[in-house]
Parts: structure tokens; sequence; C-alpha cells
């Protein structure tokens, strides 16, 4: 009795996994089959062969090579950027004295009400009015310099960092910088990853700001090329698919290299609040 | 301050110039008529009174609202339900939490694209297994009555797991005992989830419904690539109303005052939220 419910409860559990898995299959699937295949079979049939002729005319004809450096560049940028720039901003917020600290940080966190797309028409007048329109800095710029979200939380919890150290260091004559250096970053690297997996997901999976600020098809990322594929072949969902696959996969490396680091960066960024 | 200025400063800039004053700019847009090139023109509050009169706009409101409610109750109850079904010490709970936290980290872009493939009226899965069955099944996405639950519930496939991991960690800083005295005392397990559980999970609760209905009230990427608004105008969010008004019709003055308006909306459900829950009963666990 006991042994069928603990089958019946694993059974329960890996197919709700199923589930979450379904459609990366189907993904997979429909991305090794030329398009006749596709539709002659069924969805969840595993191609016979492995038709790589899809993503050879993505990754070569349709330049997707190209778009996939973009979306890596851009995102690389992204991330150092946010990441350096708001451990900086969250030591000083909770680790240095200084005149109006509190105002400003209030003034962070007022920023994290405004919704995305309050910001979207003034940020492509700016961009238009400084000529950068269609260029990788307009991509990157209004993010790279720090997300009042991911300082907010690395503030949070440097500020739980025992004081002690901090104390001692600056006594022993340590400079701001090198206490940054040897002391913060070491002891805050949970939150300092879950700061970089914020920001790499959400550079390398930005889609709306991109769609606007861009207009060539040099400057564009996978999200909108992808998306332009997908409405000017909508019934070739052998080369669509292939496509969304090339964004999903890094992603999927991604998550399967750094799943506990992910899995626990999660937790931390709820517990926090 | 010298020595903290070089630390704040980068920051500061991107905030001021790139989220202060863009919100700025959005107020003063919002009182003029614009097409990003002919010269802007001030017409006072002719856009907010446009606005009231526009259908548009509120037809735009009740399809977001709509996309809410599909999403966030649904996603919310399977997410609990995930986080009671792996709160438990037993063998491969980490691989199963990793494998339902997997398509949080899929572009939404990308996911919207395969999403569409298996909800394909012709050869996707769902209608291909409904076939098997002997139904015939409805063109999911080209009908007005159920393309806009099938964006909902792809938001709901995204998150879902996402959202159990926060259920599992406030699941995890309740005290064993409670639910030990609770058995002794012969409550049922369901009573000792909405009596124990349920109150304690009070604060991951409203931290997990203010995030997700913020982010459900912007839901943008898997209606442009799924609908494109459509059929006719049944999956037109007001996210979607915004882009198009702007980057379409060009009326930037219109597009600026119905992102305010959106503001507004955002911050007052967030506030009722937050009343609801200040109201609610919570227990003092020390």
């Amino acid at each position: 009795m006991k042994a069928l419910r603990y089958t019946a409860f694993y059974a329960c559990l890996a197919l709700i996994g199923a589930v979450f898995v379904t459609p990366y299959l189907l993904a997979l699937f429909g991305a090794f089959k030329s398009q006749a295949d596709l539709f002659a079979s069924s969805p969840w049939s595993p191609p016979h062969s492995f038709y790589t002729g899809n993503f050879r005319t993505i990754l070569f004809s349709d330049d997707f090579l190209r778009y996939l450096g973009n979306t890596a560049l851009v995102t690389a940028v992204l991330t150092a950027g946010q990441v350096c720039f708001g451990v900086t901003a969250a030591y000083a917020f909770a680790r240095l004295e200084f005149p109006g600290r509190d105002a400003l940080f209030a003034l962070y966190l007022a920023t994290l009400m405004v919704p995305n797309v309050v910001t979207l028409v003034p940020l492509y007048t700016m961009m238009r009015q400084f000529h950068l329109t269609n260029t990788y800095w307009a991509i990157v710029l209004p993010f790279v310099l720090g997300s009042p979200y991911t300082i907010f939380l690395m503030r949070q919890y440097f500020r739980s960092l025992p004081s002690e150290v901090f104390a001692a260091a600056r006594v022993d004559g340590c400079s701001e910088w090198r206490i940054l250096t040897r002391i913060l970053i070491p002891m805050g690297k949970p939150i300092i990853i879950t700061a970089t997996i914020i920001a790499f997901v959400f550079g390398w999976n930005n889609f709306l700001w991109p769609l606007i600020v861009t207009d060539s098809t040099s400057m564009q990322v996978l999200t909108v090329s992808t998306a332009a594929l997908q409405s000017s072949f909508s019934d070739q969902w052998n080369l669509v698919l292939a496509a969304s696959l090339v964004s999903l996969v890094p992603l999927l490396l991604f998550f399967i290299t750094f799943q506990k680091h992910i899995v626990r960066s999660v937790q931390l960024s709820g517990v926090n609040r | 301050l010298a020595t903290a200025a070089p630390f704040i400063l980068p920051s500061l800039i991107g905030v001021l110039v790139f989220l202060v004053v863009p919100v700025v700019i959005v107020l003063v847009l919002s009182f003029y008529q614009w097409n990003f090139l002919s010269p802007p023109h001030f017409t006072g509050f002719a856009n907010f009174a446009t606005m009231t009169r526009n259908y548009h706009v509120f037809h735009a409101l009740e399809t977001t609202a709509f996309y809410v409610l599909w999403n966030i109750p649904v996603q919310t109850v399977i997410a609990l339900g995930l986080a009671v079904l792996l709160n438990r010490a037993m063998p491969a709970m980490g691989f199963f939490r990793a494998l339902y936290v997997l398509p949080y980290m899929a572009t939404p872009v990308a996911m919207a694209v395969v999403w569409g493939w298996v909800f394909n009226s012709q050869y996707g899965l769902i209608n291909q297994l409904l076939s098997g069955v002997g139904v015939h099944g409805p063109d999911w996405l080209g009908s007005t009555t159920t393309a806009l639950p099938v964006v909902a519930m792809v938001n709901t496939w995204q998150y879902a797991g996402y959202n159990m991991l926060f259920f599992l960690a406030g699941m995890q800083t309740i005290p064993p005992g409670l639910y030990e005295a609770a058995a002794i005392d012969g409550a049922s397990a369901f009573r000792r989830f909405t009596s124990i559980t349920l109150p304690l999970l009070s604060p991951t609760l409203l931290f997990v419904l203010v995030t997700d209905v913020i982010g459900s009230f912007q839901v943008f990427d898997t209606v442009y690539v799924m609908t494109q608004g459509g059929p006719g105008t049944s999956t037109t969010v007001i996210n979607y109303q915004i882009y198009s008004t702007a980057f379409r019709n060009f009326d930037v003055g219109s597009a600026s005052a119905i992102s305010l308006l959106l503001f507004g909306v955002i911050l007052v459900v967030t506030f009722v939220q937050f009343r609801i829950f200040r109201n609610r009963t919570t227990y003092e666990v020390s």
C-alpha cells in the first residue's frame, strides 16, 4: 500500500514535469524536421533523421548568427554594467554615511513603481534626439548604469552582513575600494550572483525596447528577429521553431549549469523583500 | 560624500536620466499633440479628454483585467499546490523543483512562438490529440473567445514554478511544531493548510500577488507574437494599445496619456492589495 502511494506520488510529479517540458520537446522535434515531414508527422513524434536544413537556413541565409551575436554582446555589456555599478551603489547605500543617502535611496525605490511602458516613448524620443537610434548604445544605455531593483536587493543583503568586519577593516586603514573588493564582494557573493542572473535573463529576453529602438536588420537582437520571422513565414513552422530554439537553448544551458544558484537566487530575491 | 560619490554616481545618472527624466517628459508630452516629426503642439487636457471618450482605451483596460483574472488566480493556486507537493523530505525533490522552475528562464518571445505551434488549429499538439479522440478542436488563437485565455495560460505555464519557489521558501520558515500540535489536536491535513500554512504565508502571498499583478498588467511579448492583439481587438491589452498608439499611429500625446492611466491603475490595484492584506488576521510566531 505504501509503495503504491509512493509510486503514485512520483508519477504525479513526473506528469506535472511533463507539462513544463513538453513545449521544449515539441520545439526540438519540429526544428529538426523538414517542412514536408513536419506536416506529415505527429507533433509529438521525434524526427526520423536529424534534418539540419532549418538551422542552416536560419543561421546563414537569415543571418541569425549575427542576431545571436548582437544578443550576446548586448546581454554581456548590460549584465556587466548592471552588476558593477549596482554593487558599488548598493555598497554605498548599505555601508557608507553621506548626506542625502536615505532620500536618494527613497528615490531609487520610487522608480520601482514606474511601469516600463511609461518610460518607453520618452526614452525613444531621447535616443532620437541624440541620434542614437539603431545603435548598440540605444539598446543598452537605459539599463547599463544599474537597475534600482537589483540595487535594492543587494543593499538589503549587504546591510545584513556583520558590521564588525567592516569596522575592523576601516580601523586597519583599508580604503573603501579595498573593503569592497576584498570583503564585500566575497561575502556578498550569493546576492551578487542573484543580480547577475536577473540582469542576464532580462538582457537576453528583452524585446519591446530593442523592437522600438532598432529598425535595421543588422542591429536586430534574437527576440526581434524571431518575432519578425514568425510574422513573415507564419506557415513555415520548421524554420520558426528552429529560430525560437536559437534563443531558448543558450538559456536552457545556462539554467542547467547554474540550476542550484538560480533556484537559491530566486528565493533570495523574495525573502529579502 | 567624496568617498561615496564614485560609488553612487553611475547608477544615479542612470536613475535620473533614464527613469526620472522620462517620467517628467511623459507628463509633459501628455499635454501635447505630436507625431515624433513635426513640432509638438500644446493641446492642454485634450489627450485626456479624448482618452475618456475613446472606446479602444477602455476596451484595452477591460481586456487587460480579464487577462489578469485568467492568469493570476490559476497561477497562484497552481504555485501553492506545487509548493505543497514538494515541501517534504523525500528523494528527488530538488530535481522536480528545478524542473518546474525551468520555464521561468524561457525567452517569452520564443516560447510564444512555440505555444503558437502547440495551439495551431491544424497541426498543433492540442488539436491533434483532440482529433485522436474524435473531437474537432477550435481555432484557439483565431477565435475571440479562446485567444485571451490561451495567451494567459502561456504566462501561467511560465511563472507557476517560479512562484512556487517563493511559497516553498515561505513554507520552510513555518515552525514544524505548529503542525505537530495541530495534528495532535486532530486537525485534518486540509485544516492544517487553511489554518496554519495559508495565514503564515500571507506575507509571501502578498509579495507574489503584487509583483505578478504588476507584471501581468504590462504583458506585451506573448500578445505581440501570438495574436498581434487580435482576432479583432480581443487580445489588445493596454500595453499593446500604448505601443500601437505611439509607434504605429504616431500619436505620442495620446500614448503618453494612456501610459499615465496605466500607471495610475497599477498604483491603485497595488494599494488595494496591500489594504486587503493589512486587514487579514496574521499570527505572530516567535
